[in-house]
């Protein structure tokens, strides 16, 4: 309680009261600094960086109504693109019409720019050669995803669809009957 | 030669302005952070060049794992209250108010909708180490619980759109029977999500 302040020397103006000393203002901010970085850190790795993006994808109506009314598309216009497993997928372009002498060439490929992206370009000229000039966006790609697929070769492919600016393409079942035929071929079920 | 006399200095340095930088970065980081939302299992997603950010709200999430299990999530709490509600109705399961409050809660989830009340009425650390079955994806008797998802949530928040992570190596088989379930529900539109690649390799 009350203490006589006896180290107090010669009692100034203040007439024996304890006389304030001028503190500096400085406080050591070292620590609050450490604290500071800490909690830094921690947001920093706590946050979520990337951000995910997302692929739009739009599949079409499967209600049966107006099926019919669809025009059908000329298949010599098409690339059929048929996905395996083991990072394997198989392109095969359908005659317009099925005869004896019809020979399907069909060749596996894969995702990379020199398995994709190549045939894509190359049906694109191809039908640029056929149609004319002005055709080059009425290349159909039919993507057809086996079960036994990734998920990955379909993302995979769709976006190689974004990169050659391939205007109309479709996921679709593989209920063709050359799919089919070609499940066989590659021994793989086709359900 | 005269000798340099270095005066000794101090070595505490004024930390005010680093102090400052310190809490400003601290602030920035505070406010942009949104947490990692928690997993049912690990997903590893494919990458692609797309360029469409993920919104933020009005998102009804379906993870599909490697193998072929599949969880749904709504990112909405009063969305997902809603929907207990009309799933309590639809299915004739009777929920309690910390159940209720369980599932408000609840980021993502995968199971039997009649398990769900048996789930929520755990703690929610022993919640996290339950090893959840995925939801049901076949039609079992007529009931299609999928199905019923899809379409209660987006009669309670139309505004809903689909976002599928799937993990790169889920295979197509069952990626398939969500896309049907999903088109059955008369939804033909929905985001794949994915990382963002770098330019082109």
């Amino acid at each position: 309680m009350a203490e006589l302040d006896t180290s107090s020397k010669g009692g100034g103006k203040h007439g024996g009261g304890k006389r304030a000393k001028k503190q500096s203002t400085r406080v050591d901010l070292t620590a609050m600094v450490d604290l500071g970085f800490l909690l830094i850190t921690f947001f920093m790795l706590a946050t979520t960086l990337n951000k995910p993006k997302t692929m739009e994808v739009n599949k079409p109506d499967n209600t049966e109504e107006d099926k019919k009314d669809e025009p059908k598309i000329k298949m010599s216009k098409t690339l059929t693109l048929l996905l395996g497993d083991n990072n394997k997928a198989y392109w095969y372009v359908s005659p317009d019409e099925i005869d004896a002498s019809t020979n399907l060439t069909l060749d596996s490929i894969d995702y990379s720019p020199n398995g994709v992206r190549k045939i894509v370009r190359r049906r694109q000229r191809e039908v640029m050669e056929m149609f004319g000039a002005d055709k080059k966006d009425e290349l159909f790609v039919m993507i057809k995803p086996l079960p036994g697929s990734k998920l990955k070769n379909t993302v995979d492919v769709l976006d190689e669809m974004t990169i050659s600016g391939v205007k109309r393409y479709a996921i679709l079942e593989p209920n063709d009957p050359i799919d089919s035929l070609v499940a066989l071929r590659i021994n793989q079920k086709r359900k | 030669m005269p000798k340099v006399k270095i005066p000794r200095k101090s070595t505490a340095v004024d930390m005010t302005a680093m102090c400052d930088v310190a809490f400003l970065l601290l602030t920035f980081f505070i406010l942009t952070t949104k947490f990692k939302p928690q997993e049912a299992v690990q997903i590893d997603i494919p990458p692609s060049t797309a360029q469409i950010p993920l919104p933020d709200k009005d998102i009804m999430k379906f993870e599909i794992a490697p193998d072929g299990k599949i969880y749904f999530g709504l990112d909405d709490q009063n969305t997902r209250l809603k929907l207990l509600d009309r799933l309590s109705k639809e299915y004739n399961i009777p929920f309690s108010a910390e159940q209720k409050d369980a599932f408000k809660t609840l980021e993502i989830w995968g199971m039997d909708i009649k398990q769900l009340p048996a789930f929520l009425s755990k703690e929610a650390n022993e919640r996290a180490k339950i090893k959840q079955d995925g939801l049901k994806i076949d039609t079992i008797g007529g009931e299609h619980q999928v199905e019923d998802l899809i379409l209660f949530s987006r009669q309670e928040n139309p505004e809903l759109r689909i976002a599928i992570k799937g993990d790169k190596n889920t295979e197509y088989k069952s990626f398939d029977k969500l896309i049907k379930a999903l088109q059955n529900r008369k939804v033909n539109k929905f985001n794949i999500i994915t990382s963002a690649k770098g330019k082109q390799e």
